[in-house]
């Protein structure tokens, strides 16, 4: 059943679309890294993390993950789980998939594994893309960062990185970042069991993750209180892999998050979608 | 399984939809081994709500219902014994109408290992242009791929929603004809149509829903005999006035 998912989403328009776009994004950013100048620092994401672009090749996938992970990924992840139920049923198959001796269970559970395919896909796509186009644009070379948060006007906080290090910490930061677009994958996935029109659904995960956003403590003061509670802010963290010593306690803490609010989505999901009466 | 039970029993079947809405108010049908039966009735009668619960997509509010003796609910293994195509074809827009047919046939082949391809092509009849992408189809090739993917497992009991609608009249011929072969080879039909011209030709038996209910029942020219009408479309307006 899950290659019968899979051979009717591969081939999707909005399928290939997606990863064309990302595609797209990141030899954009390469180019304009390279316009940018020589030895010109660039700031990657909140925790103020330095680096020379043209120096290595790393620096490309480091800065593409960093300016991915809060907009596009997210709507890469909420494209593939949005899609993946609703999609059924705005198509109007969605009444004869299920209309034989399917269990639905095994249905919602092939969904599952096919937008979570393609969602680590796109997620992977992103560094390996920047990755190729970097060591083109800038080589091979050892991957140097500033510290920011460790540096001062007296002293600056040089981390060096050889190649085969940096591939190991961008590899595990990667993956963090997709466990970080767990809950996300899960909200939409949510959504797609709930509504009929894939759209919803889609603009539902991507709902979340701006409210994620908009609730937290450096836009509004008031609610700090929640930030740890936040299904996606945390996901920034993984740069700390790029400082020494790495610093793991937050992101702990943001994986056994996504992995409740994972186990509260997916379980209202299979609740109403074994219920839901199929009248589209 | 009772090697006598009938391809469908219902029995006080309701189903309420929310809002306040009853969409089928205890219904009773039964429908024995090889009847055609047209189901007529005004839009809302419950006549589609009915057949999605007989297609385990529906949960009754009320009721018993039994296909071939067997009770009915969602994943129910007695659902690989049925073929459906109810509230229009619905397929993936961006693969051919012969790639859709595959993707069902290797769902249907695991359950019963019968289906027959060749023969649900020959059903869609769409020639060249079942390798074209189903987007690209019009209303009419759109429905008789439908009907080709219902009868694709080669079921006992066949479920169809106005099967002819929006068909242009030679197009009409072949699916009639098609639903006709399907009854002589002993599947049992039901299907539901505004056209009583349409279910006197076809059916053996017809019944008429209104509100829910079932308002008239039976072969099709003792309705008509019985309404003292020289027409089914006729003794059907007996009935609903």
């Amino acid at each position: 059943m899950i290659a019968v998912e899979f051979a009717k989403q591969w081939r999707r328009p909005r399928t290939l679309l997606t990863f064309a776009a990302l595609a797209v994004f990141t030899i954009a950013l390469t180019i304009s890294l390279d316009a940018s100048g020589a030895g010109r620092i660039e700031r990657v994401g909140d925790i103020p993390l330095l680096v020379v672009p043209d120096r290595s090749g790393f620096s490309v996938p480091v800065i593409a993950l960093s300016s991915t992970m809060k907009f596009f990924l997210p709507l890469a992840v909420s494209i593939f789980a949005g899609e993946s139920v609703a999609g059924e049923a705005g198509w109007g198959s969605l009444r004869y998939a299920l209309a034989g001796p399917v269990s639905r269970t095994r249905y919602l559970f092939s969904k599952l594994v096919v937008a979570l395919g393609f969602s680590v896909a796109a997620v992977v796509f992103v560094p390996v893309t920047a990755l190729a186009v970097g060591t083109i644009a800038f080589g091979w070379h050892p991957f140097t960062a500033i510290d920011g948060s460790s540096s001062s006007a007296l002293h600056t906080a040089v981390v060096t990185f050889g190649a085969g290090a940096a591939l190991g910490r961008l590899a595990v930061g990667t993956a963090y970042v997709m466990g970080g677009m767990t809950s996300i994958f899960a909200f939409a996935l949510l959504l797609s069991t709930l509504t009929t029109r894939p759209f919803a659904a889609v603009a539902g995960g991507v709902g979340l993750t701006i409210v994620s956003r908009v609730l937290n403590g450096d836009y509004l003061p008031g609610v700090s209180v929640l930030n740890p509670y936040m299904p996606n802010n945390d996901v920034d963290l993984w740069q700390h892999f790029f400082q020494q010593p790495a610093q793991t306690a937050g992101m702990v803490h943001f994986l056994l998050l996504q992995i409740v609010y994972v186990a509260v989505f997916l379980t209202i999901a299979w609740w109403w979608f074994m219920r839901k009466d199929i009248l589209t | 399984m009772a090697a006598s039970a009938p391809p469908v029993l219902i029995e006080g079947l309701v189903k309420r939809l929310g809002q306040g809405v009853t969409a089928v108010d205890g219904l009773d049908l039964v429908v024995e081994q090889g009847q055609v039966l047209g189901l007529a009735g005004p839009n809302g009668a419950g006549k589609s709500v009915t057949l999605k619960v007989m297609m385990g997509l529906v949960r009754p509010t009320a009721g018993r219902v039994e296909l071939f003796g067997e009770p009915v609910h969602p994943g129910a293994k007695v659902l690989a014994r049925v073929g459906a195509l109810v509230d229009g074809p619905g397929f993936v827009p961006h693969l051919s109408g012969l790639q859709n047919l595959e993707l069902a046939e290797r769902m249907i082949h695991r359950r019963n290992g019968r289906s027959d391809l060749e023969g649900a092509i020959a059903i869609a009849g769409l020639g060249g242009a079942i390798e074209r992408q189903y987007k690209t189809y019009s209303h009419g090739m759109r429905y008789r791929l439908g009907l080709a993917q219902a009868m694709l497992g080669a079921p006992d009991l066949l479920l169809l929603d106005e099967p002819t609608t929006g068909l242009d009249p030679a197009h009409i011929l072949e699916v009639r004809e098609a639903i006709g072969a399907a009854a002589r080879a002993g599947t049992t039909i039901m299907l539901s149509s505004h056209e009583m011209a349409e279910v006197q030709e076809i059916c053996t038996h017809a019944a008429v829903m209104e509100g829910g209910r079932l308002i008239a029942n039976g072969p099709v020219e003792e309705l008509i005999a019985n309404a003292g009408a020289q027409s089914l479309a006729e003794a059907y307006l007996s009935f609903v006035r």
